[in-house]
C-alpha cells in the first residue's frame, strides 16, 4: 500500500474532522477506523463549553475559554483556532446536508430525553429552549411503544421551568407503525423507517392529524425523540414542517444515537468526495518509530501485522471508552505507542465523591505541546510527526464542562495543518 | 392504646424473620427500619447459603445450625435459593493437613462431603486453577438476601404484621423498669410519634449498640466490615471455597448472571461505614488468584461492603476469631424488662434466630402458639394457570424468573403483564419488565428507586443502571409514583449509590462503563447541570 501524506487513526468527530481538514489542504489522507467511534452513539449537537468549575457559562462560550486552566486543550490551541474550527465544521456539515449552526453568540439550551436542558453550541436552531418557549403551545410526542421516550417525564420537568409557565404543554400519543411487535424499538429504528418514503408518510400524517385536532391560531412546536430520519434528515424536516405548520424539535437521547449518525453520515459523505480513504475494521495496535519520527503504524490483521506508512500521523483513538487509553490499578497507558500517562498512583485520587462533578480521572490523557505532539515528562515532543486529537487528550472533562464535541473538532482541525 | 404488642427494630433478615414469626403466632407487631428493607448487612454479603462446612472445624455447633437451616430454607424459601452446589478446593497454597480434620468435622456436623477428582472439578469449572490439589463437593447454595427479606415481609404482612420503612427510632421509653413505648421519626414526613408496646426487639444489626444505648443498655457488638466484589459474569457455576481455615477472600459465589468474591474482615469505624476501599479490592483480587488465576482479567461490576454485627464480649477479640454464633440478650437481667437484643449469627440461620427470639418474647407475653416458620413456605408456588398466562407475555426462560422474584405477588404481575406495555423490558441486563417495576413502586415500603432495585434487581446487571434507571424513572413518572415527582433528583440519588461501588475499582472495563455513564447522564442529559430556569 502506497504511503499517504497523512494517516488518521480513528473515525469519530476528531478523526474525521482532521482527515477532512488535511484533505482540504491538498493532502492525501487515509483513515484507519476500528469501529464507528463514539460519534455514532451520540447526538446531533456539538458542545463547546457549558460550564467552568461547575458554573454556567453565560454569554459567548468562546469568551469563557480564558477561564480554563492553562493545560486545557482549548488553552493550548487558543481561541482563534477554536473559532476557525467551528466555522469549518459548520460549513462542512451544511455542504453535506446537515444544519448545524454557529451564528448564536451564546450557548443554546436544548431539551433532553429526561426533560432537562443542556447547553450546547452547534445544533439545529429549532432545538433551542428559547425557540421552544417562543411558541404558544408545545406538543410532546409520546410513543409508548418506543424505548426511552418518556413524554410525561419531559412534561413534568418542563412545567417546572419559568419560561414554559404560560405555555400550553400537551402530550399526544403516536400510534405504532407496522402493528404489534415483540421487538424493542429505539428512536434509531424509527428514524431509519422515517428515512423511507413509507416512514415519512406515516410520521407526517400522524403529526398532521394531531395538529388538525387542536385549535388553530396557536403557534405550535412539536417535540419528538430524534426520529426525523438519519440520512435524509434535512429534506424530511423541511417537508414535515410545511405539512404540519409546526416547528419540529428533537430531544437528545442516550445511545443508540441518531443525531451522531447524522453527523457521521455528513462527514463520511464529505470524506468520500474529498478522496479520503476510510479503512474500516482496521485496528492499529503498534507503531514503528525511529528517534523522534514515526515511520508507520501497525494494524492487526489476522494475527499478522500490516504496516501503514505515512509522512504524518494523527491519533484520534478516543479515551477510555473509545479504547485510545486504558487503565490498570493506579496506571493509565496510551494504547498504540504504549507510553504511560501521568496518573495518580492512589486509586482514591482518580475519582471525586460526586459522579457528575468534575472527575480527576476524566482529565487523564495524552499531554501535548502547542503542536499537539505528545510530550515527555520533561516537555519534549516524543515524535515530531505524530499529533493527538480528541478524547485521547489530557486536561479536560467533557461531561462536567460539556465540551466533548468542541475539543474533538478543534483538535482535529488544529492538528491537520501541521502535517 | 396499644396498636402493637411488639415493636421490632431493624429491617434486615433477622428483624423481618422475627416479624413474620410473631405475626404467624398471632402477636400484633410492627417493624421499624431507618432506611429500606435489606439496606444493611442482609444485602451486603456474598449471598451464600452456608452448608456449614466453612465453620465445621472452628465451631461445630454453628456448622450444625447451618446445615439444618440450609435444608429448611431450600424448603420454605425456594424462590430465594439458587441450587448451585459448593466446592471446597485445596489450592497449591493451602495446607493439606487441614483436609482430614475438616472432613471429620463435616461428618460430625452432618454435612455431606464428596471427593471430586481435580480433573473432574476442572471439567465442571474450567476457569479453576490447574494447580488445585483436592476438591470436595458440599451442599452450599446461593441465596438472594434482598428477595429473602422482601418475601418474609410479604408473608408477615399476610399475617397482619406491619412494616414501616424510613422510620428511625429516636428513643425508647420505660417506666418502673419496663419498656412502655418507642419514639420514632418518619424521616420522609419528618414526623415523630410514639408507639406504645409491651416488648421491643432490637434486631438492628450493626446499629444494635446504638439502639441499646437509647434504652440505657449496652450490648457487646463490634461492627466488622466485610468488602466484596461483584463481577459482571458467571465465571463459575459452582460456589467455590478455599479449603483452609476461614480467611479473607476465600469464596466465589455465582448469582444469576454475576459472581461475587468475598470477603474481608476489618473493624468498621461506625455502622454506616460501608464504602469499600481500593486496597481491599486489590487484596481480594490477589487472594482470589489461587482459585481463579484469571480473576484480574474479569470485569468488576462494583465493590461493596457490609458490616457484620459481631458479638464481642469484653474479653474477646473482634474479627475472624469472634463467634459467628448468634446471641440473644434479655435486658431484664440488667434492669429493663421488655427489651431484648439479638445480634451475631449469619443470614443462613436468620430463621432459627428469629424462632428463638420469638419463643422468648411469646413466653413472656403468655402466647403459647408454636413456631411454624420452618414448615410454611414464604411464598406459595404459582399456579399452572398463572404460569401459562405469563408465558404468553414473556419469553419462556423469563416466566420462572419473574415468578420467583415476585413470590406471592405473581398473580398481580400477570395482570400487569397483560396490560399494554406491561411486558416491556425496562432493565435489559436483569430482564425486568414494566409491570414488575410498577408493582414494586406501589408497595408502601417503596420510597426510592433503590427499593425497586432490591425487589426486582433493576440496575444490578452489567450496565449498573446506565440505561435502565432513566427508563424506570420514565415509567414511574407515568404512573405518578410520588418519589418520581422529581425524576432528576431521584436519578441522581440512584446513580450516586452506583458510583460508590465503582469508585474503588476505577480501571479496565469499569472506567469505560463510568465514561459511558457520565457521557449519558452528564454530557447528554445534563443531570447535574445547574439550570437557573428551573424553580
Amino acid at each position: 500500500m502506497k504511503p499517504t501524506d497523512v494517516l488518521v487513526v480513528g473515525c469519530g468527530l476528531a478523526g474525521l474532522t482532521a482527515a477532512l481538514t488535511a484533505a482540504s489542504r491538498g493532502k492525501t489522507v487515509r483513515v484507519a477506523a476500528r469501529g464507528a467511534g463514539t460519534l455514532a452513539i451520540g447526538n446531533a449537537c456539538v458542545d463547546v463549553l457549558g460550564y467552568v468549575n461547575g458554573e454556567i457559562v453565560r454569554g459567548n462560550p468562546l469568551d469563557a475559554l480564558g477561564r480554563l486552566p492553562e493545560d486545557h486543550p482549548y488553552r493550548i490551541m487558543g481561541t482563534e483556532a477554536v473559532v476557525k474550527a467551528l466555522r469549518f465544521f459548520s460549513r462542512l456539515c451544511d455542504e453535506n446536508g446537515l444544519d448545524i449552526r454557529t451564528e448564536s453568540r451564546e450557548n443554546l439550551w436544548i431539551p433532553t430525553a429526561l426533560g432537562s436542558f443542556k447547553p450546547t453550541c452547534l445544533c439545529h436552531p429549532y432545538m433551542d429552549r428559547k425557540s421552544l418557549q417562543g411558541h404558544d403551545r408545545v406538543i410532546i410526542a409520546h410513543m409508548p411503544w418506543l424505548k426511552d421516550c418518556h413524554a410525561q417525564m419531559i412534561k413534568t420537568a418542563f412545567a417546572r421551568q419559568k419560561g414554559f409557565r404560560d405555555r400550553e404543554l400537551r402530550i399526544v400519543e403516536l400510534a405504532a407503525f407496522g402493528g404489534q411487535t415483540h421487538r424493542n424499538l429505539t428512536p434509531l429504528d424509527v428514524a431509519r423507517f422515517v428515512d423511507t418514503p413509507d416512514g415519512e408518510r406515516w410520521l407526517s400524517s400522524q403529526l398532521a392529524n394531531h395538529v388538525a385536532q387542536l385549535d388553530a391560531g396557536l403557534c405550535t412546536a412539536v417535540l419528538l425523540p430524534p426520529v426525523l430520519g438519519v440520512e435524509r434528515h434535512r429534506e424530511i424536516r423541511m417537508r414535515m414542517t410545511r405539512n404540519t405548520g409546526c416547528t419540529l424539535a428533537e430531544t437528545v437521547i442516550p445511545p443508540p444515537g441518531v443525531g451522531g449518525l447524522r453527523i457521521r453520515h455528513a462527514l463520511t459523505q464529505a470524506a468520500a468526495r474529498a478522496g479520503v480513504q476510510i479503512m474500516e475494521n482496521t485496528h492499529i495496535v503498534a507503531a514503528r518509530t525511529q528517534g523522534r519520527q514515526c515511520l508507520s503504524l501497525v494494524a492487526e490483521n489476522n494475527g499478522r501485522g500490516r504496516e501503514l506508512a505515512a509522512s504524518s500521523f494523527i491519533v484520534a483513538t478516543g479515551g477510555f471508552l473509545g479504547g485510545g487509553v486504558v487503565a490498570s490499578p493506579g496506571k493509565a497507558r496510551e494504547t498504540i505507542f504504549g507510553f504511560d500517562l501521568d496518573a495518580p498512583e492512589r486509586i482514591e485520587d482518580w475519582g471525586a465523591p460526586d459522579l457528575l462533578d468534575a472527575q480527576p480521572y476524566a482529565r487523564l490523557g495524552v499531554k501535548v505541546n502547542g503542536r499537539l505532539n505528545a510530550i515527555t515528562p520533561d516537555g519534549d515532543a516524543r515524535w515530531d510527526n505524530v499529533y493527538f486529537a480528541g478524547r485521547t487528550l489530557a486536561g479536560y472533562d467533557f461531561a462536567s464542562e460539556k465540551s466533548g464535541g468542541g475539543v474533538a473538532i478543534c483538535s482535529g482541525h488544529y492538528a491537520a495543518p501541521r502535517c | 392504646m396499644r396498636a402493637f404488642r411488639v415493636v421490632v427494630i431493624g429491617g434486615g433478615a433477622t428483624g423481618i424473620g422475627i416479624l413474620r414469626d410473631l405475626s404467624m403466632r398471632g402477636v400484633t407487631a410492627v417493624l421499624l427500619e431507618q432506611g429500606g428493607l435489606a439496606y444493611g448487612t442482609s444485602s451486603r454479603f456474598h449471598g451464600l447459603l452456608h452448608s456449614g462446612a466453612r465453620y465445621a472445624v472452628s465451631d461445630v455447633e454453628a456448622a450444625r445450625e447451618c446445615i439444618e437451616e440450609n435444608a429448611v430454607l431450600r424448603r420454605i424459601g425456594r424462590h430465594c435459593v439458587e441450587k448451585s452446589e459448593g466446592l471446597f478446593v485445596l489450592t497449591a497454597e493451602d495446607d493439606e493437613a487441614y483436609v482430614r480434620p475438616w472432613l471429620e468435622a463435616c461428618a460430625e456436623a452432618g454435612i455431606t462431603t464428596e471427593a471430586v477428582a481435580p480433573d473432574e472439578a476442572r471439567r465442571l469449572e474450567p476457569a479453576l486453577s490447574p494447580e488445585i490439589r483436592q476438591v470436595f463437593r458440599v451442599p452450599d447454595g446461593g441465596i438472594d438476601g434482598f428477595r429473602l427479606v422482601w418475601h418474609n415481609a410479604m408473608s408477615a404482612r399476610r399475617h397482619g404484621g406491619q412494616v414501616r420503612t424510613c422510620h428511625k427510632v429516636t428513643g425508647i421509653e420505660s417506666a418502673n423498669g419496663r419498656v412502655t413505648a418507642v419514639e420514632v421519626c418518619d424521616t420522609l414526613k419528618k414526623e415523630t410519634y410514639r408507639l406504645a408496646c409491651e416488648y421491643v426487639v432490637n434486631a438492628a444489626g450493626p446499629w444494635s449498640g446504638e439502639i441499646a444505648r437509647m434504652a440505657g443498655q449496652t450490648v457487646d457488638i463490634t461492627p466488622d466490615r466485610g468488602t466484596l466484589l461483584a463481577f459482571n459474569h458467571r465465571f463459575t457455576s459452582h460456589i467455590v471455597n478455599r479449603l483452609h481455615e476461614s480467611a479473607d477472600g476465600d469464596i466465589f459465589v455465582p448469582h444469576g448472571s454475576i459472581t461475587i468474591l468475598g470477603t474481608t474482615s476489618a473493624r468498621a469505624k461506625n455502622p454506616a461505614d460501608t464504602t469499600p476501599a481500593p486496597e481491599e479490592v486489590l487484596r481480594l483480587l490477589s487472594l482470589g488468584e489461587p482459585l481463579f488465576p484469571a480473576v484480574r482479567e474479569y470485569r468488576i461490576l462494583r465493590a461493596f461492603a457490609g458490616n457484620r454485627p459481631l458479638y464481642t464480649p469484653p474479653d474477646h477479640d473482634a474479627g475472624r476469631s469472634a463467634s459467628r454464633n448468634f446471641v440473644i440478650v434479655d435486658h431484664e437481667k440488667d434492669g429493663l424488662a421488655g427489651f431484648v437484643s439479638i445480634f451475631g449469627g449469619k443470614l443462613t440461620t436468620y430463621r432459627l434466630m428469629a424462632e428463638k427470639m420469638t419463643d422468648l418474647v411469646c413466653g413472656r407475653l403468655g402466647v403459647a402458639t408454636p413456631c411454624r416458620t420452618a414448615e410454611v413456605p414464604l411464598a406459595e408456588q404459582p399456579s399452572e394457570e398463572m404460569l401459562a398466562r405469563a408465558a404468553r407475555r414473556l419469553p419462556a426462560h423469563r416466566t420462572q424468573l419473574v415468578a420467583e422474584r415476585l413470590g406471592d405477588q405473581f398473580a398481580d404481575i400477570v395482570g400487569g403483564l397483560e396490560k399494554s406495555g406491561g411486558s416491556d423490558l425496562l432493565c435489559e441486563c436483569e430482564l425486568v419488565t414494566r409491570a414488575e417495576v410498577e408493582l414494586a413502586a406501589g408497595d408502601e415500603a417503596t420510597h426510592f428507586l433503590h427499593d425497586i432495585r432490591f425487589r426486582t434487581r433493576l440496575g444490578m446487571g452489567t450496565c449498573q443502571g446506565s440505561y435502565c434507571s432513566l427508563r424506570a424513572m420514565g415509567a414511574l413518572t407515568e404512573i405518578g409514583a410520588p418519589f418520581a415527582a422529581d425524576a432528576q433528583a431521584a436519578l441522581r440519588l440512584f446513580l450516586q449509590e452506583r458510583w460508590r461501588g465503582l469508585r474503588p475499582v476505577m480501571w479496565g472495563a469499569q472506567v469505560q462503563e463510568i465514561e459511558l455513564g457520565r457521557a449519558i447522564y452528564g454530557s447528554t442529559l445534563n443531570l447535574n447541570g445547574g439550570d437557573d430556569e428551573t424553580d
